[in-house]
């Protein structure tokens, strides 16, 4: 028993927290987008944080649940619900056989995660359950999800009382404040741009063009350049590694980045804000703020304490209320 | 991937690395890395010390470890700061920064395995080389001549990057130094043989690429059922070896 997809959306994949080991090999760890919103979405149904979850941009997938679920939905709001009723964001709810789970409209964020109790089941490729779809492994077949293809899920449930599930949302909603502001830390070429580039990186706006997706964002604003030409022969690269172009515009490397390039990495963008900066869709300008690297590090501490403080919430409302199934 | 595991190194051999000292950089790579860079060059003692240093690292671990990426001369630690943040009251950047200066000056005297040349059946034929003409004229050379200059060297694989398995090899004759293509291709066959500057390579997968194709192998480079996935790995010697269209057709075949 299952879900069964009844339309493919934009992009729908089965993601986890990334596969790590492989990028000596040229294998990138991929993963979530939103690292912090798949965790939640997990710690929200009683998961492991590295369980498989749906992720999906807008337009979004429609499913049908074929049997009772313990389902939760995190990152973007684009009014998800459940036979025409809306479902809250942050929040467990019960889904039934037959239930129609859509999403109407995209009212704010970019990527939506979906977790089931008991987690789904997904092809494990070199220890990960993300869907690579390059080379076709991993997730749901290495591939999108498309119509008529079903998920099973590992676990049956029986319907319990989840009223007093706690209120969640004032304790996430600081990881995706000031959505347009971006802290970055300096890059090993930071100093081999010309120093009114500098400048404008850390001032001027930037906007996120059409041609963006998994791999990167490419960026539109004011030109930047190099001192000097500086031809680099191939290097690693991370997760929100800004390169500069050729052309003197910006592209951010995403989840789905390669494991190295030849391009000047000017900065990085914080791992704290990469959640928000993954949330931020294609037409919105977003603002870099250079920040000391030691405040990027105390940063990433605090969002794990935030996802600590969910956790432990979640934790305590089904330990309580396991009682009571 | 067993039709070509005769291919596959079997024995190891010991060789002193040249002990000069070379200068190197230590920068952050976001807030949770750091990159170890050498000169800015292609060279085979720079890139030996770079995969030393990954091996030793891999080796020893330590807490928050995630993984090291080696590069043409440089290389990047990926570190969990939660774990090491856990364990000490130390910034997590500057202990594996120290880390990585001890092991740095420990591989001083190490040695790299040498291991033995993995041959790789090349068809070098029109079909399969759609750039052979452009750089038979570029160069003026004959085709002949193109395949001879290719197949003579033995090459080092660098670095793998860029995509999954694509393995950086170098140096070609100076008389095949060919600049990438202006555009790209939107489709390079898996397994297309490659020129880009000094630079020769295979592609493991089809993708989107720039490199100057002048043959393709029947091997299979890149295998997701393989628990190793990829055929080369950094600090592999490589040579290539001529084949016409009936033995990539029988290779290929298997």
């Amino acid at each position: 028993m299952g879900i069964k997809i009844t339309r493919p959306g934009i992009f729908t994949t089965i993601q986890d927290l990334g596969r790590y080991g492989y990028r000596s090999v040229g294998i990138g760890p991929g993963g979530a987008m939103d690292l912090f919103a798949a965790t939640v979405a997990n710690y929200l149904v009683e998961n492991d944080k590295n369980s498989p979850v749906i992720e999906m941009h807008f337009p979004a997938a429609e499913m049908t649940f074929e049997t009772t679920a313990l389902v939760s939905i995190a990152g973007g709001d684009f009014s998800a619900s459940l036979n025409d009723a809306p479902v809250s964001l942050w929040k467990p709810f019960f889904a039934q056989a037959n239930d129609r789970l859509t999403f109407k409209k995209q009212v704010s964020g970019a990527r939506v995660y979906i977790a089931i109790h008991g987690g789904i089941k997904a092809e494990n490729w070199l220890n990960s359950c993300s869907t690579h779809t390059k080379v076709k492994a991993g997730g749901y077949k290495g591939r999108t999800l498309l119509k008529d293809d079903r998920i099973e899920m590992n676990k049956r449930i029986s319907r319990f009382s989840i009223k007093h599930f706690p209120e969640l949302k004032s304790i996430i909603q600081p990881v995706y404040e000031m959505p347009k502001l971006v802290r970055s830390i300096a890059g090993p070429e930071w100093d081999l741009i010309k120093e009114v580039s500098r400048s404008i990186f850390s001032t001027s706006p930037f906007l996120i063009t059409a041609d963006s997706d998994r791999m990167g964002f490419r960026l539109k604003g004011n030109n930047l350049s190099m001192q000097a030409k500086v031809q680099l022969i191939s290097s690693p690269v991370n997760y929100g590694t800004i390169q500069l172009l050729p052309n003197g515009q910006l592209i951010v490397l995403m989840a789905d980045h390669q494991t190295t390039g030849g391009y000047p990495r000017i900065a990085h963008v914080i791992s704290a804000d990469l959640p928000k900066l993954a949330q931020s869709g294609i037409h919105s300008n977003i603002q870099f703020k250079m920040i000391a690297h030691q405040n990027a590090a105390d940063a990433l501490l605090s969002l794990h304490q935030t996802l600590t403080t969910v956790k432990n919430n979640c934790n305590l409302f089904y330990a309580i209320h396991r009682h009571q199934l | 991937m067993a039709s070509h595991s005769c291919f596959f190194k079997t024995k190891s051999l010991l060789q002193p690395i040249q002990a000069e000292k070379t200068s190197s950089n230590i920068t952050p790579l976001g807030d949770s890395s750091v990159l170890l860079s050498f000169e800015n060059i292609i060279d085979p003692v720079i890139n030996k010390r770079v995969l030393s240093l990954h091996e030793a690292l891999t080796k020893s671990g330590f807490k928050g470890f995630i993984e090291s990426v080696p590069a043409y001369a440089s290389l990047a630690v990926f570190y969990d700061i939660p774990t090491i943040a856990r364990h000490t009251n130390s910034s997590p950047y500057s202990i594996i920064k120290n880390h990585l200066l001890t092991l740095l000056s420990q591989i001083e005297t190490e040695i790299e395995s040498v291991k033995p040349t993995i041959k790789i059946p090349v068809c070098y034929d029109a079909e399969f080389g759609a750039d052979l003409h452009y750089l038979a004229e570029y160069h003026q050379l004959t085709i002949d001549e193109i395949i001879r200059l290719h197949t003579a060297l033995v090459y080092r694989v660098y670095m793998i990057g860029f995509m999954p398995g694509f393995a950086y090899m170098g140096s070609v004759d100076d008389r095949l130094t060919t600049p990438r293509k202006v555009q790209p291709r939107i489709n390079v066959p898996a397994g297309s043989v490659g020129i880009a500057g000094s630079q020769t390579g295979i592609y493991p997968i089809d993708s989107p690429g720039g490199w100057q194709i002048i043959g393709k192998t029947p091997l299979q480079l890149f295998n997701t059922s393989q628990s190793a996935p990829c055929l080369l790995a950094a600090g592999d010697q490589v040579k290539f070896i001529s084949i016409d269209k009936n033995e990539f057709q029988q290779i290929h075949g298997h």
